[in-house]
């Protein structure tokens, strides 16, 4: 089977898309001819958007931006709709893999939900979405044994989400959490951001800086 | 302040605001904008200013003097269109870093004392599904940028005259 997988984060660098889809490929049979599509430099060109047409299954993973989809996976899903609809591909069968910032997993539902609707526009079959909450977790977990301490629900989500494209069947997004406390990971993200603008030469006070004087909030 | 952000092309924004008063600011596509990079460049480089220096980079300045926004959208899969969509990815440094709780779900701390109503107007061919997305997908949107009351509006055709009003 043809998968062809496409990291939709528009980060330039290391992302944790491309992190999930890392640890994913394990889970699906050896046999399967994998093949990967980024978009954060260039949009995709005509022969990638036939190619992916040409594939037996579509694996996504980006992250959640703004309740919804980052604009650029947006572009290219409207124009992946039109190459569909001109080439008459009906029935492809797509999966996805969504982090988002927030600990909640749940907060990717409206994005599953606009996924289903383009889906429905092109025709396409809504596989499967894997949704991951504390998507930035993942650099410092991605070496952890799967299945196990964080990961023990990632690895129990992931092993569904190949089931599902090894049988190219359809099942209902699962929605998860690390196996982590929330107060955690709200803790080591305020610590992380102050960190990160430290090594800026900023400070805490820097952080909530305010354009024209006007007035914080309390 | 009043800030109209919207898809239309010159010719039919014009025809549904004739005029624009002093007060209002007005974003629209001029073919320049960049796509957010996940920089997080907005919270600890330049805190409240996107790094992408390409126009669009004072978002957030602007939403802090707004007390109304309004947002004409081709409704695209239940959710804005590209260049909306756009628009408000880049539009983060409004809000800070921090998180904080509501309704027991996590969300981003206020930066700014000020709030905005929001207004959306979709247009185009909607799904009743999508639809009920786009209600559900502003009203999220507005828990993340803190909005005062908004309202939903959908439009078969691109908005008409006095449609806005
Ligand atoms: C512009 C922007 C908007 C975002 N909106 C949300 C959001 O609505 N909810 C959320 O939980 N996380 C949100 N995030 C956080 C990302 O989903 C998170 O950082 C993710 O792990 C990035 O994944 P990547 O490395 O694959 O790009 C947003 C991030 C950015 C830059």
């Amino acid at each position: 089977m043809k998968i062809a997988m496409i990291n939709g984060s528009p980060k330039l660098g290391q992302n944790n898309s491309g992190i999930m889809l890392k640890l994913f490929e394990p889970f699906i049979q050896a046999a399967h001819e994998i093949a990967q599509y980024t978009i954060s430099k260039e949009p995709l060109t005509q022969e990638q958007y036939l190619a992916l047409l040409g594939a037996d299954a579509l694996l996504f993973a980006f992250p959640l931006y703004v309740e919804a989809i980052p604009s650029h996976l947006l572009r290219m899903m409207t124009a992946l709709e039109k190459h569909a609809k001109r080439e008459k591909k009906q029935g492809l069968y797509v999966y996805f893999i969504i982090n988002n910032g927030f600990y909640e997993g749940t907060q990717n539902r409206i994005a599953v939900e606009v996924l289903e609707n383009w889906c429905a526009r092109c025709g396409f079959r809504f596989g499967m979405a894997v949704c991951q909450g504390a998507g930035e977790m993942m650099p410092a977990v991605e070496s952890m044994p799967m299945g196990h301490g964080p990961l023990k629900n990632l690895g129990k989500a992931m092993k569904s989400l190949a089931e599902a494209i090894d049988n190219k069947s359809c099942g209902e997004a699962i929605f998860i959490s690390p196996n982590w406390p929330r107060f955690m990971w709200k803790f080591q993200s305020h610590l992380f951001w102050r960190n990160a603008a430290k090594k800026n030469g900023l400070n805490k006070a820097d952080i909530g800086k305010l354009m024209d004087n006007q007035h914080a909030a309390d | 302040m009043k800030m109209i952000l919207h898809d239309l092309s010159q010719q039919e924004f014009e025809a549904l605001y004739p005029s624009v008063d002093a007060n209002t600011t007005v974003i629209s596509d001029d073919g320049a904008i960049r796509h957010c990079v996940g920089c997080f460049g907005c919270w600890i480089k330049t805190p409240g200013v996107c790094m992408l220096k390409d126009g669009y980079q004072g978002m957030g300045e602007l939403l802090s003097k707004c007390d109304e926004a309004v947002i004409i959208s081709q409704c695209v899969y239940g959710t804005f269109g590209p260049f909306v969509k756009n628009v408000v990815d880049r539009s983060i440094p409004y809000i800070l870093p921090y998180f904080v709780m509501t309704n027991g779900t996590m969300r981003h701390k206020k930066r700014y004392k000020n709030t905005f109503d929001l207004t959306v107007h979709f247009y185009g061919d909607v799904t009743e599904k999508e639809k009920e997305t786009a209600k559900r997908f502003v009203e999220a949107m507005c828990v993340d940028f803190h909005c005062g009351k908004h309202n939903v509006y959908f439009h078969e055709d691109v908005p008409a005259e006095g449609v806005t009003k």
